[in-house]
């Protein structure tokens, strides 16, 4: 990497280093599981959060406008990413955050599918990517799922979406396909090798918490594969092809043979919540996320290592908020906590 | 002491030693700079260390400088 480019990625990295140091610490966390959810309401709306939290008050009250203001936040968050960064660093931060693009299509759909009011669907709109949070809204008002994905029709994800024949899964798989092949295509143009390797890292993770989910849920082996998405680091497609053959057991076994096996191989006995296999691959995506953006420290792994570290946030207030209106134990929230 | 008519070379010697150092410390503070701006974006408090970090580059136009005096008044 030559100075230039180092230049090129020092405004950035420095401000994504300083939004770092302004995330929640992660000892906040079990301070925040021996409060009560108007005193979280509180300190949330002491925090980053507080325009947010003020600008939602009026509309929602309590753990809603928590987690309003939590999905707001966070769009605006990356938002800002895309605004204030050039180049390069502009063009991939955008082309990675069309997840959320991915994923409020997805929602909204589901959301259609399943009969949701709009509010329900809105509650998990995080325009954090390219379409806006007013032409979701909209669109969550049209009734049908045919309607509203006519009204994708003019977004580069339609492609995706057109062949839809009344299986959800189909089409869900199809978009995932789309956003990773598109974002290997544009992170090879660009030649970033760190972002290639970051990305593969999470598609092998993405992958292995879809085969557990799979094999819980008991389908085919060839089901499996075409819900799968190539293009990952240790997870080669013959490998994927392999692991999906192979009952539970064997399978948990077989993992031992790659890296991600040190991040679960304390819980391999008990693999009785998939939940507990998800939030170890989570902090193991958090951690290589951090390590590798010191390795790294002018360049595209910072602002990546910020996405990860902003999402994980997010979710975790969200999981302690509504844990605690569920009556849940504190052992079972810090279970499912990332830190 | 130099010879009267070879003082045109030491003039030359004493302004590369300036002019040099002050790109060398410009192209340094580029990114250092840059970044100070960035993280000062974020929080004023960055003021004073972003600063400080900027004009550290500074002193090799110091050096540049001393050594053009030496080679203009010592020589």
């Amino acid at each position: 990497m030559g100075i230039s480019n180092n230049v090129k990625y020092a405004y950035i990295v420095a401000r994504v280093r300083a939004m770092k140091g302004k995330l929640i610490p992660k000892e906040m966390y079990p301070k925040f599981l021996n409060m009560e959810i108007p005193e979280i309401t509180r300190i949330i709306g002491e925090s980053e959060y507080k325009k947010d939290v003020d600008e939602l008050g009026k509309k929602y009250r309590s753990t809603d406008l928590i987690e309003h203001a939590l999905n707001q936040n966070l769009a605006l968050t990356y938002r800002k990413l895309i605004e204030v960064s050039q180049n390069e660093a502009n063009y991939l931060i955008t082309e990675y955050l069309r997840s959320w693009d991915i994923w409020n299509i997805k929602t909204i759909i589901r959301g259609k599918f399943s009969g949701a009011s709009e509010e329900e669907i809105l509650e998990d709109v995080v325009s954090g990517g390219q379409l806006r949070y007013r032409d979701l809204s909209e669109i969550v008002k049209i009734g049908t799922v045919e309607g509203v994905i006519a009204a994708f029709a003019k977004t580069p994800y339609y492609p995706a979406l057109e062949g839809y024949k009344g299986d959800l899964a189909e089409i869900e798989n199809a978009l995932d396909r789309m956003y990773y092949s598109n974002l290997i295509k544009a992170v090879v143009t660009t030649g970033n090798r760190l972002f290639l390797k970051f990305l593969k890292t999470e598609i092998d993770l993405k992958n292995l918490k879809m085969l557990f989910r799979m094999k819980r849920a008991g389908m085919e082996r060839d089901e499996m594969i075409k819900l799968l998405i190539p293009g990952g680091m240790e997870f080669k497609e013959s490998d994927l092809a392999r692991l999906a053959s192979l009952p539970m057991g064997e399978f948990v076994r077989a993992l031992e043979e790659y890296s991600y096996w040190e991040s679960i191989s304390d819980i391999s006995g008990e693999l009785t919540s998939l939940m507990n296999i998800e939030t170890r691959l989570d902090k193991y995506g958090l951690v290589y996320a951090s390590q590798i953006s010191y390795y790294y420290p002018l360049s595209i792994l910072p602002i990546l290592d910020y996405i990860v570290s902003k999402k994980i946030e997010v979710d975790n207030l969200r999981i302690i908020v509504r844990g605690k209106e569920m009556n849940l134990s504190e052992d079972i929230i810090k279970s499912h906590l990332v830190m | 002491m130099v010879d009267p008519s070879q003082m045109g070379m030491v003039a030359v010697g004493a302004g590369l030693a300036v002019g040099l150092a002050g790109i060398g410390a410009g192209l340094g503070e580029q990114a250092i700079g840059a970044a100070a701006v960035g993280a000062m974006a974020e929080d004023e408090k960055f003021f004073g260390k972003g600063l400080l970090m900027t004009v550290i580059p500074e002193s090799i136009v110091i050096f540049g400088l001393v050594v053009s005096l030496i080679l203009l008044f010592v020589f």
